[in-house]
């Protein structure tokens, strides 16, 4: 008698679950991901922002002008960077400040950089009238100096536009 | 990765002999290989998880008083003036008392009771040198805000309702430093 051999068959493992599981994370992951923005590529700081407990609102992603303030890597240079959300937004702001002889401009230029207050103070301007519902955010590193700040409040107040947010992280 | 891999070719091959006699094929069901999909699928997995941050910037929004000629007359008795030195050491007092330093904590108390005593009256000004950090001046800032549950649930304990919130950011000037510069 001869024993009749099993046919040795590779162990079945059922990947359904895993490949649909895998396909919903996927998904998530993909809705949820947010790309750097053109003018953020561009920048040349990384702003470590402050921290503050923890708040429920968010910046909001449209109609919003932003102030950053950040130190430089390179040279540990600080100045305000002035963009506005809107891509129509930033190409009439880019207009105006053209007409205006922003110093060192160019063309579809995405962030304005400048120390000088008066030069703040009128893109502050502009922005407002290009769009009057525009929120203002400042967004400084938290190692900076308070006197930055200060002048860009300043600039704010001056021109009218009262009601601003901070960015800020999570406290840990 | 074995999707589907050992399902591959199963349904090819047939048996020679008998079957060759047959007209009608068995009819198996179609199979594709499911591996390379897999294999991708995890690989745009792995990518957005390692590249998606989780943590979203917040916001603390501020209001300024607009740049009026005629500045506002507040009582000095109602004023709590809160300062921050150059080191980031904290200050307070009220009116015209001598400023003392606090920490955080007790900043806290004391804005807290000022309100509820003085029930809606009191003026929180705080004045930052420019020297201090930007982050030391918005853990302030944060501090106070903090405060606003406490000082509501104070109100309401007697009998007040409503809360006007009084606060303004002020600029910090010479004296100022002056009074709390050898404390």
């Amino acid at each position: 008698m001869s024993k009749i051999k099993k046919k040795r068959v590779g162990f079945v493992l059922d990947m359904t679950p895993l490949v649909d599981i895998t396909f919903l994370l996927l998904t998530f992951f993909m809705f949820t991901a947010k790309f750097k923005s053109e003018s953020e590529n561009e920048e040349k700081y990384q702003i470590k922002r402050p921290r503050a407990s923890v708040d429920t609102t968010k910046l909001p992603e449209q109609d919003l002008v932003i102030i950053k303030v950040g130190i430089d890597t390179a040279n540990q240079d600080t100045a305000y960077h002035v963009s506005m959300l809107n891509e129509q937004d930033r190409i009439k702001l880019s207009q105006v400040m053209i007409q205006k002889d922003f110093p060192g401009i160019q063309p579809n230029q995405t962030a304005f950089i400048t120390k000088d207050t008066v030069w703040l103070e009128s893109l502050v301007q502009e922005a407002r009238l290009i769009n009057p519902r525009a929120q203002f955010a400042v967004d400084a590193d938290r190692r900076i100096r308070f006197a930055w700040i200060e002048q860009a409040m300043n600039a704010m107040r001056k021109k009218r536009a009262t009601t601003f947010n901070f960015v800020t992280d999570k406290k840990q | 990765m074995a999707g589907g891999g050992e399902a591959l070719g199963g349904g090819g091959k047939q048996k020679r002999g008998k079957a060759g006699k047959r007209k009608s094929k068995k009819r198996v069901g179609f199979r594709l290989d499911m591996t390379p999909l897999v294999d991708i699928t995890f690989l745009l997995l792995t990518f957005f998880m390692l590249t998606t941050s989780m943590i979203t910037p917040q916001t603390m929004e501020m209001n300024v008083p607009p740049d009026l000629e005629a500045p506002v007359e507040v009582r000095e008795s109602e004023l709590l003036t809160v300062r921050v030195r150059k080191d980031g050491k904290v200050f307070y007092n009220m009116g015209k008392d001598a400023p003392e330093p606090v920490t955080l904590k007790e900043l806290h108390k004391v804005i807290v009771d000022q309100n509820v005593n003085l029930k809606n009256r009191c003026i929180v000004s705080l004045k930052a040198d420019h020297e201090v950090a930007y982050g030391v001046f918005i853990e302030v800032l944060d501090e106070i805000h903090q405060c606003e549950p406490d000082i509501i649930n104070g109100l309401k304990a007697n009998g007040i309702n409503e809360r006007q919130r009084k606060f303004t950011v002020a600029p910090m000037d010479v004296k100022d430093s002056e009074e709390i510069a050898g404390l």
